[in-house]
């Protein structure tokens, strides 16, 4: 049974149709995540506009270099991704399961540049109620922004976190041939989320890192 | 043919990155979260165009996309409507 040749599930025509489904199924829950995320940041905006003098002299001590080198990684594992994807299209079994592969060493990355920031967060005592020293010229407001800090790219780690494990459950499929150029479905869609994690991560970066510099 | 596509998209959009760190030196006051709030605009456009493949069937993909950030325009008009409003108020 199992080895019969593959059909499509069956409230679809094709699998063509199914593959199209399942991107505006994943497209559905990708505006939810703009409502959530842009919720979160226009709050952001609101407060750094009411405390614009307090949020600069708190964003001076965001690590400007380690959050661009984020950046950075991000926007290429959106590179990765995607080729990922057309390899799969153009039936390249070995270089999806590359392009896979280096998409989560750039998310470990990613997470590991982080996570070292969150140590160096911790020894500047800008941790809010676990770690924060008001600094002379500190508002009140200040510690308001790291607050912002660490619930935008805390919440963000963890949608990079299912993002790894998705790519890596779509390592396992490929590796067992799950992919063809006919239905490739599953690495598309975890292709959009993860493409969407990335543009998060483009909202919050120049809103948590690139205040105070001028 | 289509990966030269997205190494221009990937090139363009750390473009864009750097262009809007530099912005943050500037001294350009109040239009410097403009700025950047900008590029960030055009990096996620980048996004959803090229890394997400809008461009292509099913072409109702345009209108999923686009609901969230469609429902985004309420969610910060009417919060709008009552901040920009508030100064109005007579103090005390």
């Amino acid at each position: 049974m199992s080895e019969s040749a593959p059909r499509p599930a069956e409230q679809f025509a094709d699998f063509a149709q199914q593959g199209e489904v399942a991107q505006l199924g994943m497209f559905v829950f990708i505006a939810t995540e703009v409502l959530f995320f842009g919720g979160l940041v226009f709050t952001y905006y609101i407060y750094r506009h009411l405390y614009g003098a307090e949020f600069a002299i708190a964003g001076r001590d965001a690590k400007l270099m380690l959050g661009a080198i984020n950046a950075a990684i991000l926007l290429t594992s959106s590179l990765t991704m995607v080729l990922a994807i057309e390899a799969a299209a153009a039936d390249r079994q070995r270089a999806i399961l590359r392009w896979l592969a280096l998409t989560v060493a750039l998310g470990f990355l990613f997470l590991g540049v982080k996570g070292w920031e969150y140590v160096t967060d911790y020894r500047d005592h800008v941790v809010p109620a676990v770690n924060f020293l008001m600094k002379p010229g500190y508002g009140g407001p200040a510690e308001l922004f790291w607050v912002f800090y660490f619930i935008a790219t805390g919440i963000h780690a963890i949608h990079l976190t299912i993002g790894i494990g998705a790519v890596l459950a779509m390592m396992r499929f490929a590796r067992r041939g799950r992919f063809t150029p006919v239905y490739y479905a599953p690495l598309e869609v975890v292709g959009l989320y993860w493409s969407f994690v990335d543009c998060v991560w483009l909202f919050l970066f120049p809103a948590l890192y690139l205040l105070g510099r001028s | 043919m289509s990966a030269a596509r997205y190494l221009v998209a990937w090139a363009v959009m750390l473009l864009l990155l750097g262009l809007s760190i530099w912005s943050a030196f500037l001294r350009i006051g109040p239009w410097q979260p403009v700025a950047q709030f900008g590029i960030a605009v055009t990096q996620a456009a980048i996004v959803f165009i090229v890394f997400m493949r809008l461009p292509g069937r099913p072409s109702l993909k345009w209108v999923f996309a686009g609901a969230g950030f469609f429902w985004l325009i309420f969610l910060y008009g009417i919060s709008m409507a009552d901040y920009l409003t508030r100064s109005g108020l007579p103090k005390g």
